[in-house]
C-alpha cells in the first residue's frame, strides 16, 4: 500500500485495537458489501431467476443466478414451512423457514436434487466442493405476516412497521470456507470477484434478500389472489436482511491476527490519508455533507432494546449535534480540515462518534482508498516459527504488543473469570464462568493477552541470546504463543487491546467490529453476548443496480 | 458426529486441517503443537497421502503423554527421547525450529514413529532453505523439495532411526489434490478424540454460554 504523501500517520494499534472501540465500529465504503455491489456494478454483472417452484404452501425451491464477467454463482434456496414452534435463531436450531447455498456455477436438476437432499439438513447434511456457502434463515413473524396480510389485501405495508423491523428474513449462519464439505477458500481466492474477504458469503446474502422479496410477493400473491399487489419498489428497497449472531464469530478475528489485521489496516490507513489532505475541494466537502445528513437519517432509524446500545445510541446522537454545531462554527474550513475534525472528534465525542467520523471522512475518497480492497485478504503462508529467534527478541515483542498484560494479575478471578470453550452441543462456541461451570478444561487458546502474560513470564529465566527453538523443546504449553507473537511485526493490528476473558468482557464488541465489516447497521445486542443486525437495507435489487447507486445505497436517500 | 461414511465423500482442507488439530489437542497435545499436526495433516493430503490415517496410527501411542518423554533431546547426537520413541510432531517441530543450525552431515535420529508425520516438517524446512531433502531409515526413503514428496515404501509404524540431509529426488508428478478422502476408520478415530475438546452441553450453558433466548417468533 503506497498512495500520496502522507503527513499524518496511522493511528496506533494501542488506540485502535481496544474492546470499546472495536465495539464501536460502524461500516464503511471498505466494508464488504459495498465492495461487492461496487464491482457487481462495475463489472456489468447480470442477474437471473431461472427457477421458482414455490408452492401454495411456501414449499419448494428457488435458483438466482449472477452472472459476471468470467464466472456465475448460483443462489439455490429452500422454502420451508416451519411451525413456529421450532423458529429459533440459535446456532443450535434443527429447522428453518428458509436454507440456502451458493453453487459455484449454475447448477443442473441432479445438482438440485442432491442439494435438496442435504441443504434443509444444514450441518448435518453434505455439501460439496461446488458450492461455496451454506446458510439458512427465519421470518421475522410479526412484519412477515404483516406484509403478506397488507399486500393481500391490495395495501402497502404500514411504513413505520417496515422501518422499524426492517427485514423480512433474518439468516442465522451463512457459513464458507469448507465448512461441512463446501469449497475451500483457495479454489475461489485468486479470482478478482472472490479475492476480497467474504464475498462469496456477502453474495450469498444479497441474493437471499431478493429471493425474500420474492416470497412474500408470492405469499400475497397465493393468499389475495387478484386482489393481492406487489410490494412497491420504495419499501422493498429499504429492506434489509437481518442477521442473529451469537458468539461463534468472537473466536474468529481471535484466531485469524493477520486477516483481522489486514482489515484494519487497510482503514487506517484510508483514514491516514484522508487526514493528509491539506485542500479538500469543495466537491468532496459537499459530499461529506450529504452523506453526513444521510447517515444522520439511518442513525434516526436506529433502535436497540439493549441498554448498552441505548446509552450508546443516546450518546451517539449527542455527538451529531455537537458535530452540527463544529460545522456551523465554520471548523470545516481551513487547511488539513478532515484531521482537524478527526483530531477535535477525538476528545469532544464518543468512541461511536469518533468511529462514525472515520467511516465519513472516508466517503469524498474512493480514487483514493477503494483500490486498497484487494489488501483485505490474507492469501499468505502458514506461519513459522522462527527458531533462531534470540529470547531477548521474543520478550521485546510480547512487551510491545501487551505490555499491560504483563503486570496483570491473571490468577485474580476478576481478569479471568471467563472462559471460552466450544460446546458437545453443535459445536458451538461458549463463553462460561471459570469459577462457576466445569468449562476450563476445554478453554480454547481466545486469551492472547494472558497467554503473553505467561510466555513472558516463563522466558524470565532464560538467557536472553538463547535461541526460542531451544525453549519450545522444554516448553511445549507457549508454542502457539510465540507463533503469534512473530506474527506481531507484519500485522501490528491483529492483537486486541483488551482482556477477552475478563470479568468485564462483552462479547458484542468483537461481533460488531466483524459485523462492520461485513457492512452491518442498526447493531441491536439482545444480550452481551449475541447481536442482532441488518445488511443491504437500501441497496438496489439485482435488476435496479447500476453504477450509479452501487455504493452509497447505505445511506438513506433524503427526502424532501 | 453425524458424518455420512457413504462411498464418495470428500472432504475439504479445511475441514481435515480443523479435524487433525482437534484430534490432536484431545490427546494432550498443546496449542501450537495441534497447530503444527493440523498444517502438517493438511500438508501430507494435498500430496495425495493420507495423513489422517498417520496421525490416527500415532495418537493412541501418544495419547495423554507427558511431552518430555517423547520430545527429542537435541543435544545428543541422535536425537533421542527419554524413553521414546521420538514423537514425530515434537521431532518435526523441533527439527524445522532449528532449521538455522543443520549442517552439512544432516541429522540423525532415533527411533522414530509414523514418520510419514515427521516429513511435512522436512518440506519446511526444505522450502525454506530452497533445497530437496531426504528422510531415510536404511532402504526407506521420503524425499522433500518442500513443495511434493516421494515416499518410497508403505506407511511404516516407526523406524528404529532415521536420518535427514540435503538431498535426493522428488518424482511425484500428480496434481495436487483439493479434497481429501481419508480412511473413514482413521477419521472416526480422530473425531473421537476431537470430541474429547468439546465440553457437555449442560441447561446452564445452553442458557447463559451462547447468550441468546429460545425462541425467534418476532
Amino acid at each position: 500500500m503506497t498512495g500520496p504523501a502522507q503527513t499524518v500517520p496511522r493511528r496506533p494499534p494501542a488506540q485502535v485495537m481496544t474492546l470499546s472501540r472495536l465495539g464501536s465500529f460502524h461500516q464503511c465504503r471498505l466494508s464488504f458489501v459495498r465492495i461487492l455491489t461496487r464491482r457487481m456494478a462495475e463489472d456489468g454483472w447480470s442477474f437471473t431467476r431461472p427457477e421458482f417452484q414455490i408452492d401454495g404452501s411456501g414449499v419448494g425451491h428457488a435458483v438466482y443466478s449472477a452472472i459476471g464477467p468470467a464466472r456465475s454463482y448460483s443462489l439455490v434456496a429452500f422454502a420451508h414451512d416451519l411451525p413456529d414452534a421450532q423458529r429459533s435463531d440459535r446456532v443450535i436450531a434443527e429447522a428453518w423457514d428458509a436454507t440456502f447455498v451458493l453453487f459455484d456455477g449454475v447448477p443442473t436438476a441432479d445438482d438440485i436434487t442432491r442439494l435438496g437432499q442435504n441443504v434443509p439438513q444444514q450441518e448435518t447434511g453434505r455439501i460439496t466442493e461446488t458450492e461455496l456457502t451454506l446458510s439458512r434463515a427465519n421470518r421475522s413473524v410479526r412484519l412477515w405476516e404483516h406484509v403478506v396480510s397488507a399486500l393481500a389485501m391490495g395495501e402497502q405495508p404500514d411504513a413505520a412497521m417496515v422501518s422499524e423491523i426492517g427485514y423480512l428474513m433474518r439468516t442465522t449462519a451463512v457459513y464458507g470456507s469448507g465448512k461441512f464439505g463446501a469449497a475451500d477458500r483457495e479454489k475461489i481466492a485468486d479470482r478478482p470477484e472472490m479475492q476480497v474477504p467474504f464475498q462469496a458469503e456477502m453474495l450469498t446474502v444479497y441474493l437471499i434478500r431478493t429471493f425474500v422479496r420474492d416470497m412474500v410477493n408470492h405469499m400475497a400473491q397465493v393468499k389475495g389472489g387478484a386482489q393481492a399487489v406487489p410490494l412497491a419498489p420504495q419499501i422493498a428497497r429499504q429492506l434489509g436482511i437481518g442477521n442473529s449472531t451469537g458468539l461463534g464469530m468472537a473466536p474468529f478475528i481471535v484466531n485469524h491476527p493477520v486477516l483481522f489485521n489486514n482489515w484494519i489496516v487497510v482503514r487506517e490507513e484510508a483514514l491516514a490519508r484522508v487526514r493528509s489532505i491539506e485542500r479538500p475541494t469543495r466537491a468532496e466537502i459537499d459530499t461529506f455533507l450529504d452523506i453526513l445528513a444521510r447517515s444522520e437519517v439511518s442513525i434516526s432509524r436506529w433502535t436497540s432494546a439493549h441498554p448498552l446500545q441505548i446509552e450508546k445510541l443516546a450518546r451517539l446522537r449527542n455527538d451529531l449535534g455537537l458535530l452540527r454545531r463544529y460545522i456551523e462554527a465554520g471548523d470545516l474550513t481551513g487547511p488539513s480540515m478532515w484531521d482537524s475534525l478527526v483530531t477535535w472528534s477525538q476528545s469532544a465525542l464518543s468512541e461511536e462518534g469518533q468511529e462514525l467520523i472515520v467511516s465519513l471522512v472516508l466517503e469524498p475518497y474512493g480514487p483514493l482508498i477503494d483500490g486498497m480492497a484487494h489488501c483485505m485478504a490474507d492469501n499468505g503462508q502458514a506461519s513459522c516459527i522462527d527458531g533462531a529467534m534470540p529470547i531477548s527478541r521474543v520478550k521485546a515483542l510480547l512487551k510491545h504488543t501487551f505490555g499491560w498484560a504483563l503486570d496483570v494479575n491473571w490468577d485474580d478471578p476478576e481478569n479471568c473469570a471467563r472462559a471460552w470453550y466450544v460446546s458437545a452441543e453443535k459445536l458451538e462456541p461458549r463463553l462460561g464462568e471459570r469459577f462457576e461451570e466445569p468449562v476450563a478444561d476445554y478453554e480454547q487458546p481466545l486469551a492472547p493477552a494472558r497467554d503473553a502474560a505467561k510466555a513472558h513470564a516463563a522466558l524470565e529465566d532464560w538467557p536472553s541470546e538463547t535461541a526460542i527453538a531451544d525453549f519450545l523443546i522444554q516448553h511445549p504449553e507457549h508454542r502457539h504463543t510465540i507463533r503469534r507473537a512473530q506474527v506481531f511485526p507484519r500485522a501490528p493490528y491483529g492483537e486486541i487491546n483488551g482482556n477477552t476473558i475478563g470479568a468485564d468482557v462483552l462479547p458484542i464488541d468483537m461481533l460488531r467490529a466483524k459485523l462492520s465489516f461485513f457492512g452491518a447497521t442498526h447493531f441491536d445486542p439482545r444480550s452481551d453476548r449475541w447481536v442482532r443486525i441488518c445488511m443491504y437495507a437500501g441497496a438496489p435489487y439485482p435488476e435496479d443496480l447500476q453504477t450509479t447507486n452501487a455504493d452509497t445505497w447505505v445511506y438513506p436517500e433524503l427526502t424532501a | 458426529m453425524g458424518l455420512p461414511r457413504a462411498y464418495g465423500v470428500t472432504f475439504s482442507l479445511n475441514e481435515t486441517e480443523a479435524m487433525a488439530r482437534k484430534a490432536a489437542r484431545g490427546a494432550g497435545y498443546g496449542w501450537g503443537a495441534s497447530e503444527d499436526v493440523g498444517k502438517a495433516v493438511r500438508w501430507l493430503c494435498v500430496q495425495g497421502l493420507d495423513g489422517c490415517a498417520a496421525l490416527a496410527r500415532l495418537l493412541p501411542y501418544t495419547d495423554s503423554h507427558d511431552p518430555a518423554q517423547i520430545s527429542p533431546r537435541v543435544d545428543t547426537d541422535p536425537w533421542l527421547a527419554d524413553p521414546g520413541p521420538l514423537c514425530p510432531i515434537y521431532a518435526g517441530a523441533a527439527f524445522a525450529d532449528r532449521a538455522h543450525l543443520m549442517s552439512n552431515k544432516g541429522q540423525n535420529l532415533g527411533p522414530l514413529r509414523q514418520p510419514l508425520l515427521f516429513a511435512p516438517f522436512v518440506a519446511q524446512v526444505a522450502c525454506q532453505k530452497g533445497v530437496t531433502m531426504t528422510l531415510s531409515c536404511g532402504s526407506s526413503t521420503i524425499v522433500t523439495n518442500g513443495q511434493r514428496i516421494s515416499v518410497a515404501d508403505s506407511h511404516p509404524q516407526i523406524w528404529s532411526s532415521a536420518h535427514v540431509s540435503v538431498g535426493g529426488h522428488v518424482s511425484a508428478s500428480a496434481p495436487l489434490a483439493k479434497r481429501t478422502s481419508p480412511d473413514m476408520d482413521a477419521w472416526d478415530l480422530l473425531a473421537i478424540f476431537a470430541y474429547r475438546t468439546y465440553a457437555p452441553a449442560t441447561e446452564e450453558s445452553r442458557a447463559k454460554g451462547a447468550g441468546s433466548g429460545t425462541t425467534d417468533n418476532d
